[in-house]
């Protein structure tokens, strides 16, 4: 019974005193902490993401370059080693055929 | 263990045939002389690399085929501008590399013309390698072809498949 009573009591409805609202907002201008603090802390994680998509970003550039750099350097060996291996069977070929020529020269 | 020392005897028994088919073709001082020099030196991994690049197609095909089981191709050739710039006995010198095992295929002597021979290095029937000396009065080409390679089908190959085909010295081609 008493317990109920207190409570009662505890919660009951109360006006806030006189300048209670006005002295909060004046708080609140004054120190601004609750506000200033969390818009910093955005602000830093914006910041943060910001760097983190621009460092990705070059990084996927970055990569992106230098495997198109490998590719290109492998297609110009490939590409060198092709016209060698033509060339070498070209002489190879030319003195070979040349011996021949010679040696059906002599058969005949 | 065992089996890892077994395969490193079997792999060096393997790669000794193929390093003693590849002759030393070094001539110092002589690309300073020459005119113009040829210098290809394509190991198994640039013979592989230069298989990918050729075409599916049935010249390039022919060229892939005769190379897949190659495992070098080495070419120098010199041509200088006036006669007796290199000493002639630099062909013997190559042929002197060679082993037993060596036959020679054709052997082409002439006073005006190209000398030329024709070594290989002959298993069973098997040509396993090739050298091909050619010494002209103002010309000297040594052709070292490592492994597996049919005389026939290289001969075939000029005038073909882009290669560009022989000409005579009348200027006439064949």
């Amino acid at each position: 019974m008493s317990l109920e009573h207190d409570l009662k009591h505890a919660l009951r409805r109360e006006s806030p005193p006189t300048g209670f609202a006005s002295r909060v907002l004046r708080r609140i201008e004054r120190e601004g902490l609750p506000s200033h603090a969390g818009r910093g802390v955005r602000q830093g994680r914006r910041r943060w993401l910001r760097a983190a998509a621009a460092s990705l970003t070059l990084t996927a550039l970055l990569g992106g370059w230098a495997a198109h750099g490998i590719h290109e350097r492998r297609q110009a060996e490939g590409e060198r080693a092709r016209e060698q291996v033509l060339l070498a069977l070209r002489i190879a070929g030319e003195k070979v055929r040349y011996a021949q020529h010679e040696v059906r020269d002599i058969s005949r | 263990m065992r089996k890892s020392v077994l395969a490193l005897i079997l792999m060096s028994a393997l790669a000794l045939p193929a390093s003693a088919q590849r002759i030393n073709l070094d001539f110092p001082g002589l690309a300073d002389r020459a005119e113009e020099v040829v210098d290809v030196t394509l190991d198994a991994t640039m013979l592989r690399l230069a298989a990918k690049f050729l075409s599916d197609g049935k010249d390039d095909r022919e060229i892939k085929e005769m190379i897949n089981g190659l495992q070098g191709i080495y070419v120098r050739s010199y041509t200088f501008d006036k006669e007796g710039e290199y000493d002639r006995g630099l062909a013997d010198r190559v042929r002197g590399q060679l082993g037993a095992n060596w036959k020679p295929l054709v052997t082409v002597r002439s006073r005006k013309r190209e000398n030329v021979n024709i070594m290989a290095d002959v298993q069973g029937d098997r040509i396993n390698g090739l050298v091909i000396i050619a010494a002209e009065p103002r010309e000297f080409t040594v052709v070292n072809i490592v492994g597996y390679i049919d005389v026939e089908r290289l001969s075939r190959l000029e005038g073909e498949f882009g290669i560009p085909r022989f000409s005579s010295k009348d200027g006439k081609d064949e």
